[in-house]
C-alpha cells in the first residue's frame, strides 16, 4: 500500500512544493494533517481492504460451487477457515470498506473543499483518526493468522459462539477481531465528530445550511446516526471482551447475563450502519445525476428532511433482524411497521433522482452509469427488503440465501457502485487527470452485469430454503439437488468474471494518473465549491486570502438567464 | 438563538457568570448528604419508596445542577441542549426496545429458564441456606440429573454429531472435519477400551490426541454418570 | 506552518466556538457508551432480584466519600474556567492542579477499595453483579485518567498564559465525568 500512497502523494506534491518548505517524506505524506492526504490515505486503505475482502469471496464461493476442491491461491478449504473467511468477509467489507471509504475518504476529502474551507477543524484528531483505523486494520489482519485461525462466528458475532473458545476454537482470533472492531469504530468516533463540527462552523461566509452540497449533509448525517449508536455497542463489545477472556457471564444466562441482549446492542448500531454507509452513497449519487441532467436537483429539502427522518427512523427498527431470536411477538409487530414504513423515506429519495433526471440533458458519463445502476441496482435491494421486514414471511427467509441476496443488492450498490461512482467523478479534482472514458465504461458492464448473475440465483437458493451458513452442501442430501448447484456455479462463476473486470479498473487508474489528459478546474461544469480550485487541490485548498465566498445554492443548472447553463456557488451576482 | 443571547444579555455576561459556584457546590453537597442518609432511613423504616426517591431522584437534581451552572449548558446555543437531548432520547428508546427481553424472564411464547434458575439458585443462596450446594449445581446439571438415563442424554448430546444409533452420522456432524466417529464400526474399537470412552466423554478428545471437534462435556455429568454414559456408548459396539 | 490553525477552525457559523461544539458531540457519544453500560445493568438488576446480596458488600462510605471527592474537584474545574476566563492563566492552573489531585484522591480511594474487595473473594468473575460493577467503574475510572492526563497538559499551557480557553473545555468533560458519578454512585452503591 505504501508504494500506491507514494504513487499518489508524488502526483500531488508538484503544486505545492514551491510553496512550503520541506517537510520530507514522512511527515508529509504519512502522518500529514491535511484533509486530502488523509482521505487519500483512507481510500486506498480501504481498497487493499477491498481486494483482501473480494479474495475472501472468491475462496469460499469456489468451495460452494466446487466443495473439496483445492481452490488455487488458496487450497483445500477447511470448515473452520470456512467460518472464518466468511466472517472477515462480511466485517472487511463493512467496516473497513464501505465506511473507511464512503465516509472517511470523501468526508474527508470533499467536506473542506465543498464547503469553502481550509482544512478539517481539527487537523490533528484527524490524522489520529486515521492512525487508529490503521491499527484496526492491522489487528484484523494479523487475527487472520494467529493460532487457530480467524474468528468464525459471523460478523454479527452472537454470543455464546463468540463468547466461549469452547464453541468458536479461536480463542485468539475472536478477542482480535472484537479489539479490531472496536478500535474501528473509536476511529470513526473521532473522525466524525471532525466531519459534524466542520459542517457545522466552518462554511463559507454566504453559504446557508440549504447551500450545502448533498453529499456533505449526508456524510454528516450520517456521522451522527453512527456516533448515536455506536455507544451502546461499544459497551457491549467490552463487556463480550470480558466474556472472552476473562470469563465473566455478561452473555451467559446460567451465571445472570443474557445472549439477546448482544443482539440488541449489535443490532441497535447495526441497523443505522447501513443508512449510515447508504446516506453518502445516495448523496454521491444525487450530485453526480444533477451535474449530467443539467438540472436543478428536484426538492432539495425534500431530499434533506427525508434524509433526517431516515436517520430517525433508522433507530426504531433494529429487531427485526431479531424476529426469530425469541424476541416478543408483539416487539415483532411493531419493529414490522418500523420497518415497512422506513421504505417510505427511501422510495422517495429515489423518486426524487428520477425527477432530478426527468427532462435534464443526460450526459452518459462513467460516474453517470454509477449513478443511474446505483438506483436501478438499489431498488431492487429494497424491494426485496420488503419481504424480510414483514416478520411472518421472515420466518421463513431467515438466515437463507434470500437474505444474503437482499442484502448485497443493498450493500453493493452502496459500497462498491458508490464508490466507483464518486471516485470516477472527482478523480479529475484529486489527481488532476482526466479518467479514460472507454475503459471506465468497459469496467462499468464488466461490473454490473455480472454483479446480477451473482446474486439473482442467490436468490432462487434462499426460496429454495438453502440455509446461508452450510460448508459443504453435498453434506445434505435433501437440499443438493443438481439444479441448485448449477445456480451456485453461475454465481461462482459470474464472481469470477467480475473480479477479473477490477483489472480494467485498476489499470485505468493506473494508466489514467500517468498518461491521462489535464482535468483543468472544472472538466463537468459543475457548481460546487470543489470545482473552483486548481486539481489537484494544493494544501490549503485556496489561496489564504482567496478563500470562496457563496451566493446561491449548489445545482444551479440551466438557468434561464445565464448563457453558459451552469452558474458556480462562487460567482457574485 | 436570539432568545439566548437576550438572556445573556439580562445577566451581563457571555457565560453566565454572575453563578454563584460556591453556592450551587453547597447545594450540591447537601443534596449529597440527603442522598447517602436517605436509604438508610428507607432501611429502618421499610419504606422503598424513600431510597428510590432520595438515590436516584436526587441523582437527576444534581445532574441537572452540574450540567446547567458548572457546564454552563443553561447559557449554551439551543442545539447543544437538543444534541445532548437526543442522545438521551435515543437511550431511553434502546432501553424500552431491549426491557420486553432481557428484563423479563418470561414473555408472550418464550420462558428464559436458564435465567429463571439462576434467581432461584441466587436467592436461595442468599437466603443462607447451604451456599455450596447451590454453587455446585452447574447450569445445565439440574435439567439432566432429574431422572438421568444415559439413553435419553445421549440422545440430547451426543446424538447431535454422533446420530441417535451412534453411526456417526447426526445432523451437525455432517460438516465436521474429521467426521465423527462411528460407534458401529469395529475398526473404531480396536485399542479403545472403557476408560479412554469415559475419559473423552470428560476431558473431549483433543486430551487423548484425538479432534478438538469432540468438547470436553465433564461439567454435565457426575462420575457415576459418565460411567453410565460410557456403558451406553459401549453398548453400540458390535459383537466379534 | 506545521501546526498552524487552520482557519477553518476559526470559523464559527453556529456561533457555539468550533471546541466546544466538539466537546458536546463528544459527550453525546459519551452518553450513550455510558448509558448503553448502565442501561444493560439497569435492566437484569430489576431482572436479578438475587444480586440485591451481592450489591450489600459495596462499601458505601467508600462510594460516599469519592462522590464528594469529584464533586469538589468540579467545584475546583469551574473555578479554574473563571479564572482563565479573566485571564488569570497562573490561578487557572492552580485550580487545575487540584482538580488533578481529587481525580489522583478518587483513583487512590478506588484502588484501595477494589483490593478489599478482590481481597474478599468478590472478583470480576464472583457473579454478573460484580462483573457489572467492575465495568462500569472501571470504563469511569479510564475517563478519570484520561480527563486528568489531559488536564496536566492544559494546566501547563494554562500557566504559561497560552491557550486559556481550553480550561473551560476540560472542564465541561470533567463535569461530566462528575455526573457520570453521580449516577454511578446510586446505581452501584445505595441500591442495596
Amino acid at each position: 500500500m505504501a508504494d500506491t500512497l507514494v504513487e499518489v502523494q508524488k502526483q500531488e506534491i508538484h503544486g505545492q512544493d514551491h510553496e512550503h518548505h520541506d517537510q520530507g517524506f514522512v511527515s508529509k505524506y504519512i502522518f500529514s494533517t491535511d484533509h486530502k492526504i488523509i482521505g487519500m490515505q483512507y481510500m486506498f486503505t480501504g481498497m487493499l481492504m477491498a481486494v483482501i475482502g473480494g479474495y475472501m469471496a472468491y475462496v469460499f464461493r469456489m468451495q460452494l460451487a466446487f466443495p473439496g476442491i483445492s481452490v488455487p491461491g488458496f487450497g483445500q478449504v477447511s470448515p473452520g477457515e470456512y467460518n472464518s473467511l466468511i466472517t472477515n468477509h462480511g466485517s472487511i467489507m463493512i467496516f473497513w470498506v464501505a465506511m473507511p471509504v464512503l465516509i472517511a475518504a470523501f468526508g474527508n476529502f470533499l467536506i473542506p473543499l465543498m464547503i469553502g474551507a481550509d482544512d478539517m477543524v481539527f487537523p490533528r484528531i484527524n490524522r489520529l483518526s486515521f492512525q487508529v483505523f490503521f491499527i484496526s486494520s492491522v489487528v484484523l489482519l494479523i487475527s487472520l493468522f494467529v493460532e487457530g485461525g480467524g474468528f468464525g462466528g459471523a460478523w454479527t458475532s452472537y454470543p455464546p459462539l463468540s463468547a466461549n473458545a469452547d464453541y468458536n476454537q479461536t480463542q485468539l482470533g475472536a478477542s482480535l477481531w472484537l479489539i479490531a472492531v472496536a478500535l474501528e469504530f473509536v476511529a470513526f468516533l473521532l473522525g466524525g465528530i471532525n466531519f459534524i463540527t466542520t459542517l457545522m462552523n466552518s462554511r463559507a461566509p454566504g453559504m446557508k445550511a440549504y447551500d450545502i452540497p448533498m453529499v456533505c449533509w449526508m456524510i454528516v448525517i450520517a456521522s451522527i446516526l453512527f456516533m448515536l449508536s455506536v455507544g451502546p455497542l461499544l459497551a457491549g463489545a467490552v463487556m463480550l471482551l470480558f466474556d472472552q477472556t476473562l470469563n465473566t457471564g455478561f452473555y451467559d444466562p446460567a451465571r445472570g447475563g443474557d445472549p439477546i441482549l448482544w443482539q440488541h446492542l449489535f443490532w441497535f448500531f447495526g441497523h443505522p450502519e447501513v443508512y449510515v454507509v447508504l446516506l453518502p452513497a445516495i448523496g454521491i449519487t444525487v450530485e453526480v445525476m444533477a451535474t449530467f441532467s443539467r438540472k436543478k436537483l428536484f426538492g432539495y429539502k425534500l431530499v434533506l428532511y427525508t434524509a433526517v427522518a431516515t436517520g430517525v427512523l433508522s433507530f426504531f427498527v433494529w429487531a427485526h433482524h431479531q424476529f426469530i431470536a425469541g424476541i416478543d411477538p408483539r416487539m415483532a409487530n411493531v419493529f414490522t411497521v418500523t420497518t415497512l414504513l422506513i421504505s417510505v423515506p427511501i422510495a422517495e429519495m429515489l423518486f426524487v433522482m428520477i425527477a432530478t433526471l426527468y427532462g435534464g440533458s443526460i450526459t452518459l458519463t462513467t460516474p453517470m452509469l454509477w449513478a443511474l445502476s446505483f438506483l436501478a441496482e438499489f431498488l431492487i435491494g429494497g424491494v426485496t427488503g420488503i419481504f424480510l421486514g414483514a416478520s411472518g414471511a421472515d420466518i421463513y427467509f431467515h438466515d437463507t440465501y434470500f437474505v444474503l441476496a437482499h442484502f448485497h443488492y443493498t450493500f453493493f450498490p452502496i459500497a462498491i457502485i458508490g464508490t466507483f461512482c464518486a471516485f470516477t467523478y472527482w478523480f479529475p479534482k484529486m489527481f488532476g487527470k482526466m479518467m479514460n472514458e472507454t475503459l471506465g465504461k468497459i469496467h462499468f458492464w464488466g461490473t454490473i452485469i455480472p454483479f446480477n448473475f451473482i446474486f439473482i440465483p442467490l436468490f432462487v437458493l434462499g426460496m429454495g430454503g438453502q440455509h446461508r451458513r452450510i460448508y459443504n452442501f453435498e453434506h445434505f442430501p435433501e437440499i443438493a439437488g443438481p439444479e441448485y448447484f448449477q445456480l451456485r456455479e453461475i454465481a461462482t462463476i459470474a464472481l469470477l468474471i467480475m473480479l477479473a473486470f477490477q483489472a480494467v479498473f485498476f489499470f485505468n487508474v493506473v494508466m489514467s494518473w500517468w498518461k491521462g489528459e489535464d482535468a483543468g478546474k472544472n472538466p463537468w461544469k459543475a457548481n460546487t465549491l470543489e470545482w473552483t480550485t486548481d486539481s489537484p487541490a494544493p494544501h490549503g485548498n485556496w489561496p489564504v486570502e482567496d478563500l470562496p465566498t457563496v451566493y446561491r445554492g449548489p445545482y444551479e443548472y440551466g438557468h434561464p438567464d445565464r448563457e453558459e447553463d451552469y452558474w458556480p456557488q462562487n460567482l457574485p451576482g | 438563538m436570539s432568545e439566548n443571547n437576550e438572556q445573556r444579555d439580562e445577566h451581563g455576561h457571555d457565560d453566565g457568570h454572575h453563578v454563584n459556584y460556591f453556592k450551587i457546590y453547597l447545594i450540591l453537597l447537601v443534596l449529597f448528604g440527603i442522598s447517602v442518609i436517605g436509604p438508610e432511613v428507607g432501611a429502618v423504616t421499610g419504606l422503598r419508596w424513600i431510597t428510590l426517591i432520595t438515590a436516584f431522584g436526587i441523582a437527576f437534581v444534581k445532574a441537572r445542577l452540574v450540567v446547567n451552572n458548572f457546564m454552563h449548558l443553561a447559557w449554551e446555543q439551543r442545539i447543544a441542549k437538543w444534541l445532548l437531548a437526543s442522545s438521551l432520547i435515543l437511550l431511553l428508546l434502546f432501553v424500552a426496545g431491549v426491557a420486553p427481553d432481557v428484563m423479563n424472564h418470561e414473555g408472550n411464547n418464550w420462558e428464559n429458564v436458564a435465567a429463571k434458575q439462576a434467581v432461584e439458585r441466587g436467592l436461595a443462596a442468599a437466603s443462607g441456606y447451604s451456599e455450596e450446594e447451590a454453587e455446585s449445581e452447574g447450569p445445565l446439571e439440574g435439567v439432566i440429573a432429574s431422572g438421568f438415563s444415559a439413553q435419553n442424554s445421549f440422545g440430547q448430546i451426543c446424538a447431535t454429531c454422533h446420530g441417535v444409533g451412534g453411526e456417526g452420522d447426526g445432523a451437525a456432524g455432517a460438516a465436521l472435519d474429521p467426521a465423527p466417529a462411528s460407534f458401529i464400526d469395529p475398526v473404531f474399537w480396536q485399542g479403545r477400551d472403557r476408560d479412554r470412552i469415559i475419559t473423552v466423554i470428560r476431558d473431549g478428545a483433543a486430551a487423548v490426541g484425538g479432534s478438538a471437534l469432540m468438547a470436553p462435556w465433564g461439567a454435565l455429568y457426575t462420575d457415576d454418570q459418565l460411567e453410565q454414559m460410557a456403558d451406553y456408548v459401549m453398548s453400540f459396539r458390535p459383537n466379534q | 506552518m506545521a501546526h498552524a490553525r487552520p482557519i477553518a477552525t476559526t470559523r464559527s457559523a453556529t456561533g457555539i466556538p468550533t471546541p466546544r461544539l466538539a466537546i458536546w458531540w463528544i459527550l453525546a457519544s459519551e452518553v450513550v457508551i455510558f448509558g448503553g453500560l448502565l442501561g444493560a445493568y439497569l435492566m437484569h438488576r430489576i431482572g436479578h432480584p438475587e444480586w440485591a446480596e451481592a450489591a450489600s458488600h459495596t462499601q458505601t462510605w467508600i462510594g460516599a466519600v469519592n462522590t464528594f471527592v469529584l464533586l469538589t474537584s468540579s467545584f475546583t474545574a469551574v473555578l479554574a474556567h473563571q479564572a482563565a476566563e479573566k485571564g488569570k492563566g497562573k490561578e487557572a492552573a492552580k485550580l487545575l492542579a487540584f482538580t488533578i489531585l481529587g481525580a489522583l484522591t478518587f483513583l487512590m480511594i478506588k484502588s484501595y477499595e477494589w483490593t478489599i474487595e478482590i481481597m474478599a473473594g468478590y472478583t470480576i468473575t464472583a457473579n454478573t453483579f460484580w462483573s457489572f460493577y467492575y465495568t462500569a467503574a472501571g470504563l469511569h475510572a479510564l475517563h478519570v485518567i484520561a480527563g486528568a492526563i489531559i488536564m496536566g497538559f492544559i494546566a501547563v499551557d494554562a500557566y504559561r498564559g497560552r491557550e486559556l480557553h481550553r480550561v473551560e473545555i476540560i472542564g465541561i468533560y470533567w463535569h461530566f465525568v462528575d455526573v457520570v458519578w453521580i449516577f454511578l454512585f446510586p446505581l452501584l452503591y445505595i441500591a442495596k
